[in-house]
């Protein structure tokens, strides 16, 4: 309890200093920063009653951001450009916004090219190349591909469709091992293909999430042709797929920084940890995963672990039936394996397992990610509440005269 | 002449290497029994195609010599760009296809017996060097036109052979892709995922798409 509210009032100062000072007070700062508390409180609070209850606020989090997100977003390049289209001026000037997604095509060329094959500013700018490449950098060592569960700005369009319909109509997890390998592969060939043309030829052809972001004006066949593929994209992996088989298809297939991050991963200090001594093997926790990484083979195989593109969070650990799946620090795990049935010595004062709770690595993960995405999403959703209650309290005020 | 050659090549082998890579890469990368002798035999197969059609470039130029102006124009080299992206799409497709297909074949390889004919690893090594050699990247097109400008016959001709060799050194980190894929074994089903999707994207997006469109 003591644990909790320690926490709680920790994560109340980010909070403050994030969202409420660097907004100069404003009423929707306020009214973001009083949703932001509630859900990190309750997620604390509930994960103390049981492992995996908090991974709701979770999914709320992810989904509001990702439509704000984007709200934001193309109320920006309305204001700036007068369309969502992406201009010759824009691209000619470099002043493309740069997403993360983008990371690792423009990593290998930068590398032998020593240039940016991306038309977007290098720095000054909150998407600019050097921010996010700091953000990415910052993440990898800390929660590694925790990004793409709490901080990812397009994976809560999949995280809320994935969670509309009640029943799974397609079951993938005879298919999980596939999934992974095509994540993979289709990543090698973005990466190859991108090194070939000098080009992002994922963001020119591939991403799903220009029909909610930005797009190359139709102006010939050529161009028709990427904004059907978009749009099929769109609809097909974040939308109709998402909804069907309760999973992020897209993140789990499709998503060049998703595979990027599932390498990179390894650097980050939190891995998701499963006691083979309490797994009873019911597979409940391979049918929740998002991400289609525990199939059948993880569990007979006695792992230990998910398979390398979980993105903990959290899903697993509250499918559970036997508590099995919990969050660990990296370097506890045994090599090939992890630690199942050690005990870890519980303090005798109250003091010391107040600290022991502190320093669990659930709480440490969950604080981590949560801080993230509340840096992430502060300036974003300020500027989408504004938008959506300016016109309402115009109309309120209006009607009260 | 000879160095200079040779030094236009080392000195703009990356790109060289960058353009072939797509194309060596994951098909080494797939092959179902990596071994040192069979990967190195496999990338000399490549080279020594790529070579030929060099070669055959470099007499053709130097044959024409300034007449290259009137038959030759940066269009006609885009175009044939064009066709060596649809060649070796197509025959890395036939491979992914008709020999090492990830899913849904035989542990031999797929069952379809014309393409495992027509996909077999040297067929595919030799027709993807052949087809590489024509694409022609801005180094290639310095060395075309020093190889016309330095004059008729073996000069020219031997100009693109010694531009070659100095792109060679950027290819010697491919002998060591068996390391790899000996010890990790998924590598070479990711690999094959990743040659169907380039054979698609070249014969598609790189190929097909802008010879019609423009």
């Amino acid at each position: 309890m003591i644990s909790s509210i320690i926490l709680s009032s920790l994560m109340f100062f980010i909070i403050f200093f994030f969202v409420i000072l660097m907004n100069n007070f404003a009423l929707a700062a306020i009214i973001y920063a009083a949703f932001l508390f509630f859900l990190y409180a309750r997620m604390t609070f509930s994960e103390r009653k049981r492992a995996g209850s908090g991974v709701i606020y979770r999914r709320i989090f992810q989904t509001v951001f990702a439509v704000g997100f984007c709200i934001a977003f193309i109320t920006d390049l309305l204001a700036e450009r007068g369309s969502m289209a992406i201009t010759n001026q824009a691209m000619s000037n470099s002043e493309l916004p740069f997403c993360h997604i983008a990371i690792p095509q423009v990593l290998v060329p930068l590398m032998i090219t020593k240039s940016i094959i991306f038309p977007a500013r290098i720095s000054g700018h909150y998407a600019a190349v050097a921010s996010m490449f700091l953000i990415w950098f910052i993440c990898t060592i800390t929660i590694g591909r925790g990004w793409c569960s709490w901080v990812c700005f397009y994976g809560g369009w999949e995280d809320g469709f994935s969670r509309i319909g009640k029943k799974r109509r397609i079951n993938l997890l005879p298919k999980n091992k596939e999934i992974r390998e095509i994540s993979f592969g289709f990543f090698m060939f973005i990466i190859l293909s991108s090194l070939c043309e000098l080009a992002c030829t994922y963001c020119e052809w591939f991403c799903p999430f220009k029909l909610v972001t930005e797009y190359s004006p139709v102006t010939s066949i050529p161009s028709l042709i990427a904004t059907i593929m978009f749009i099929g994209l769109f609809i097909g992996l974040v939308v109709v797929l998402p909804i069907l088989t309760k999973k992020r298809t897209q993140c789990s297939a499709l998503c060049p920084f998703g595979a990027f991050a599932s390498l990179t991963d390894r650097f980050s200090i939190f891995q998701i940890k499963i006691d083979t001594d309490k797994c009873s093997g019911c597979m409940k926790c391979a049918t929740a995963c998002p991400f289609c990484a525990i199939d059948i083979k993880t569990i007979q195989d006695k792992k230990g672990h998910p398979e390398i593109t979980c993105a903990k969070c959290g899903e697993c650990i509250k499918a559970c039936p036997n508590k099995a799946i919990s969050y660990d620090f990296r370097f506890n795990l045994k090599k090939g394996g992890c630690n199942c049935g050690s005990k870890s010595s519980a303090p005798k004062t109250k003091f010391g397992r107040v600290i022991q709770e502190l320093l669990h690595p659930a709480q440490l993960f969950r604080f981590a990610a949560f801080t993230f995405s509340v840096i992430m999403s502060s300036g974003f959703m300020i500027k989408t509440l504004n938008i959506i209650f300016s016109p309402l309290a115009a109309l309120i005020s209006g009607g009260a005269k | 002449m000879i160095l200079e050659a040779i030094l236009l090549g080392a000195s703009t082998g990356t790109y060289c290497s960058m353009y072939c890579g797509p194309v060596l890469i994951p098909f080494l990368c797939g092959t179902e029994n990596p071994g040192y002798k069979r990967n190195a035999g496999l990338t000399g197969a490549f080279l020594a195609a790529r070579l030929v059609t060099y070669f055959i470039l470099g007499a053709v130029f130097a044959g024409l010599g300034y007449l290259v102006n009137d038959y030759i124009d940066p269009v006609f080299a885009r175009k044939l760009s064009l066709f060596a992206y649809i060649f070796s799409g197509l025959i890395l497709l036939c491979n992914s296809l008709g020999v090492r297909f990830p899913w849904g074949c035989s542990h031999n390889g797929c069952k379809v017996q014309k393409l495992r004919r027509i996909g077999n690893d040297w067929v595919t090594a030799v027709i993807a060097g052949l087809a590489v050699g024509l694409h022609i990247c801005p180094p290639l097109w310095t060395a075309m036109t020093r190889s016309i400008f330095g004059g008729h016959g073996l000069p020219g001709l031997f100009y693109f052979v010694f531009f070659y060799i100095g792109t060679l050194p950027f290819f010697i980190p491919l002998l060591g892709i068996p390391f790899f894929t000996k010890r990790v074994g998924i590598i070479r089903k990711i690999s094959r995922i990743a040659q169907f999707f380039i054979s698609i994207y070249f014969i598609y997006f790189l190929g097909l798409q802008p010879l019609i469109f423009g």
